[in-house]
């Protein structure tokens, strides 16, 4: 393939956001192929999204950045086209399903872009049932955007950018924020289509495994926002996997030579009930959310509650948190009525990370932040400055002391945001979906810091989509579905009920589906 | 119906009687106003009784207590004519009580015209039509129509962000300063949040081809048909119809100025 003209073409090319700044780029040299499917790999704040924004022409204009070297698209300077050319041709779908629309229902938004490219009235309602059949939505059409699920959203994402007829697609993270069988389905649609219309395509994306078996290329940047690697994926992952994993890029499972560390579930199985719920029903809004749920928690326990979106985890969650109340039904913890808790001592001995770390922040150093829980707790300023000490060197967070809780990346974020839940020693940690939308590096040292507290008899309880975590490190799987629990019990044992599963909407992990693999060959 | 009316031309029609009404200060001509918009409401427009009494009735209130102060406390210009009863230290005049039951009248139509207007109009036809009849700038209604969207995702977000402090220990706000403070902590996470996903979405729409221009074709067309004229001319008839009653009846007022046939 290589014989025929680059689409696109970089030639020391750099990007920065300020004269002054590092750039976020770095001298790439490069060529990109239509009809190739290529893997942009990077860690967090590598530059992938910066690059993918220059080559979509969105950047240096849209924020007045500062651009050297050459970026020619079809042997032309990018910034030689005509502002809304290059947009047209090169379509971007990007991570958050939330905010990529601009209008209420779904054949309005496609309708939008039909609009922008100045399309005959009478040609558009064809156009828009073509492209809703190509990515399987055809029934939601007249649909509220707000109502779909994830994965459909982001094939609302999809079928606009097709409508554009683009000749190259970038894909920032499609899949990060959907669950892993939507993720599954968003991949297989995205994989037909381009079989059919040959369009050429970049993929940025946290976990590669399922994408890497159709990718031709493979383009890495370090944390500079250098290139790091330009090869096939096949050439890369086997002979360059240090210099990859060096640079926190997860390679796909099947190349890692490391096995997934599985904890040994614990040997002194406890008997102690720290959280028992009771015939707890939820209704919001009339509707049923969870219905005639019973279960317990044991001290010590690091448990999962697993099951599709809307399921109902976060509600289970918030509710053992008495954020919100059951309907009917009682929630004891440590042997104590919730209702019977008072708020302060409740939340001495319990902790709740939210899904976005930045809900939790009140104060305006990091440093304040450590400090608020302890100095509530009625500790003297002594004894807080020592605690604080402590805290921040085992979250490795000392040298960020003085700076704003909202200026830190994105896993020093999760880290505070944990630290401040242990002013005293809590006896039971809530997790809401901790590690989506993280890259491997922070996901794995988050992982590290939950697996020491509960090492230190910490009771955890998270919520996921991440079945290989759920492999290694729990001991217990809660999974969930339509508002009640349909199992209960080991990892282990879950992974062997096939139909279950498959009616939760779960994949089992990777480790498994080797073994399978290899069994059906 | 007044549902499928031309957005803007029904904001013509619900804006005018509004201005024209302001200069009455009897009672009869917005009563008749007021009688004719019930009329429309619960015959014309298949709104939700319910849901619009949910917001009527605590406006209605607002009203009345404008009313009710008004009547205590009227310019001397009004307060005229015999003391109907005495209230405290206050003597209240017969002008006064016309003045503020004709204020209490007028702010139930303006009430009464705003619910109309937004309980039968969809924001999204609503900028449409403002662009297509008004050519007002996409880059502008279509930036109005994304930020409408985050409504609910602000809602829910504000919502985690309570449930969020209360777990940190931050207790129910007391007293003022503590007030200030709780809102200075729920404000910068959601403006953060906010100005993050803005940005998202007008990269977003960038990308779809959207360059504000105000060369682009239109998949819903917005037209002004005969029936908006007719509803805007019979709104301006009865409003006509109401001062006119009123010039005959000896009550007609306008800004304390008595005209008497």
């Amino acid at each position: 393939m290589k014989n025929h003209q680059p689409i696109f073409e970089l030639d020391s090319f750099s990007f920065s956001f300020d004269k002054h700044d590092e750039p976020s780029v770095n001298n790439v040299s490069c060529k990109l192929y239509a009809e190739e499917v290529t893997l942009l790999l990077g860690a967090s704040g590598s530059g992938k999204s910066t690059l993918t924004l220059c080559l979509n022409g969105l950047y240096p204009e849209a924020i007045d950045g500062f651009t050297s070297g050459d970026l020619l698209y079809k042997g032309r300077n990018i910034s030689s086209y005509p502002k809304g050319v290059i947009n047209q041709e090169i379509g971007i779908v990007f991570q958050d399903p939330e905010s990529q629309f601009c209008m209420v229902r779904v054949e309005d938004e496609l309708a939008f872009v039909l609009e922008n490219l100045s399309i005959p009235r009478c040609q558009m309602k064809q156009r828009i049932e073509h492209v809703l059949d190509i990515v399987g939505l055809s029934q939601y059409m007249k649909h509220n955007i707000h109502h779909l699920s994830g994965g459909q959203k982001q094939k609302v994402a999809l079928a606009s950018i097709l409508l554009m007829d683009p000749q190259y697609l970038i894909l920032d993270e499609p899949t990060a924020n959907l669950d892993p069988i939507s993720s599954l389905e968003f991949i297989e649609t995205i994989i037909k289509i381009q079989k059919q219309q040959r369009f050429g395509l970049l993929v940025i994306e946290h976990e590669i495994d399922d994408w890497e078996p159709y990718a031709h290329r493979l383009v890495a940047l370090n944390n500079k926002g250098e290139l790091l690697l330009d090869s096939t994926p096949k050439e890369g992952f086997q002979n360059h996997l240090h210099k990859l994993t060096k640079n926190r890029i997860r390679v796909p499972k099947r190349y890692e030579n490391r096995k997934m560390p599985i904890r040994p579930s614990s040997e002194k199985e406890s008997t102690e009930v720290i959280v028992n719920l009771k015939d707890i029903q939820f209704n919001y809004k009339n509707k049923q959310i969870l219905n005639e749920l019973s279960f317990s928690i044991k001290k010590g326990d690091f448990c999962a509650i697993v099951g599709e979106n809307g399921a109902g985890k976060s509600t289970l969650l918030q509710l053992i948190a008495k954020l919100i109340k059951p309907v009917s039904g009682s929630i004891d913890f440590l042997n104590t009525p919730l209702s019977n808790w008072h708020e302060n001592e409740l939340y001495k001995n319990m902790g709740y990370v939210f899904q976005n770390p930045e809900h939790q922040f009140i104060n305006q150093t990091v440093y304040d932040e450590v400090c608020f829980g302890i100095k509530l707790r009625g500790y003297s300023r002594v004894e807080t400055e020592r605690m604080a000490h402590h805290l921040l060197t085992d979250f490795d967070l000392l040298s960020d002391k003085w700076k704003n809780p909202f200026s830190l990346s994105g896993g020093q974020k999760r880290k505070l945001s944990v630290a401040t839940m242990l002013h005293s020693k809590p006896d039971l940690l809530l997790f809401d979906e901790p590690t989506f939308g993280q890259d491997a590096y922070t996901t794995s040292q988050f992982m590290r810091i939950v697996t020491h507290l509960n090492d230190k008899g910490v009771t955890i309880v998270f919520v996921t989509h991440d079945m290989d975590l759920v492999d290694s490190y729990c001991n217990n799987v809660l999974v969930m579905q339509q508002g009640k629990i349909v199992y209960d019990g080991t990892p282990k044992a879950l992974w062997r009920k096939t139909e279950l599963l498959e009616k939760a909407r779960l994949r089992i992990p990777y480790r498994l589906r080797l073994i399978n693999e290899e069994m059906t060959i | 119906m007044i549902h499928s009316l031309n957005p803007t031309m029904k904001a013509i029609t619900v804006i005018l009687p509004a201005i024209l009404l302001s200069f009455s200060f009897d009672i009869i001509t917005p009563a008749i106003m007021f009688i004719y918009i019930l009329i429309l409401t619960f015959f014309f427009s298949k709104l939700n009784i319910k849901k619009w009494l949910f917001y009527f009735i605590p406006m209605s209130f607002f009203a009345l207590g404008l009313a009710w102060m008004t009547m205590l406390y009227t310019d001397d210009k009004y307060a005229t004519g015999p003391i109907v009863f005495s209230f405290f230290s206050f003597d209240i005049r017969m002008g006064s009580i016309i003045v503020s039951m004709s204020l209490a009248l007028r702010s139930l139509c303006f009430i009464g015209l705003s619910l109309l207007f937004a309980f039968t109009t969809d924001p999204t036809k609503f900028m449409l039509s403002l662009m297509q009849q008004v050519r007002l700038s996409p880059k502008l209604t279509y930036g109005i129509l994304a930020g409408y969207r985050f409504v609910p995702t602000f809602k829910h977000e504000l919502d985690l962000l309570k449930k969020a402090h209360r777990i940190r220990g931050l207790g129910r706000a007391k007293g003022w300063r503590n007030r200030v403070e709780h809102m200075r902590q729920y404000f910068i996470p959601l403006l953060a949040g906010a100005i993050r996903k803005a940005e998202r979405v007008a990269i977003a729409m960038e990308s779809k081809g959207f360059t504000g221009s105000k060369d682009r074709t239109y998949y819903t067309v917005m037209k002004i048909k005969a029936t908006d004229y007719l509803f805007i001319i019979i709104m301006l008839i009865i409003l006509i119809i109401a001062y006119y009653v009123s010039y005959r009846l000896g009550t007609l007022n306008i800004f304390g100025h008595r005209i008497m046939p």
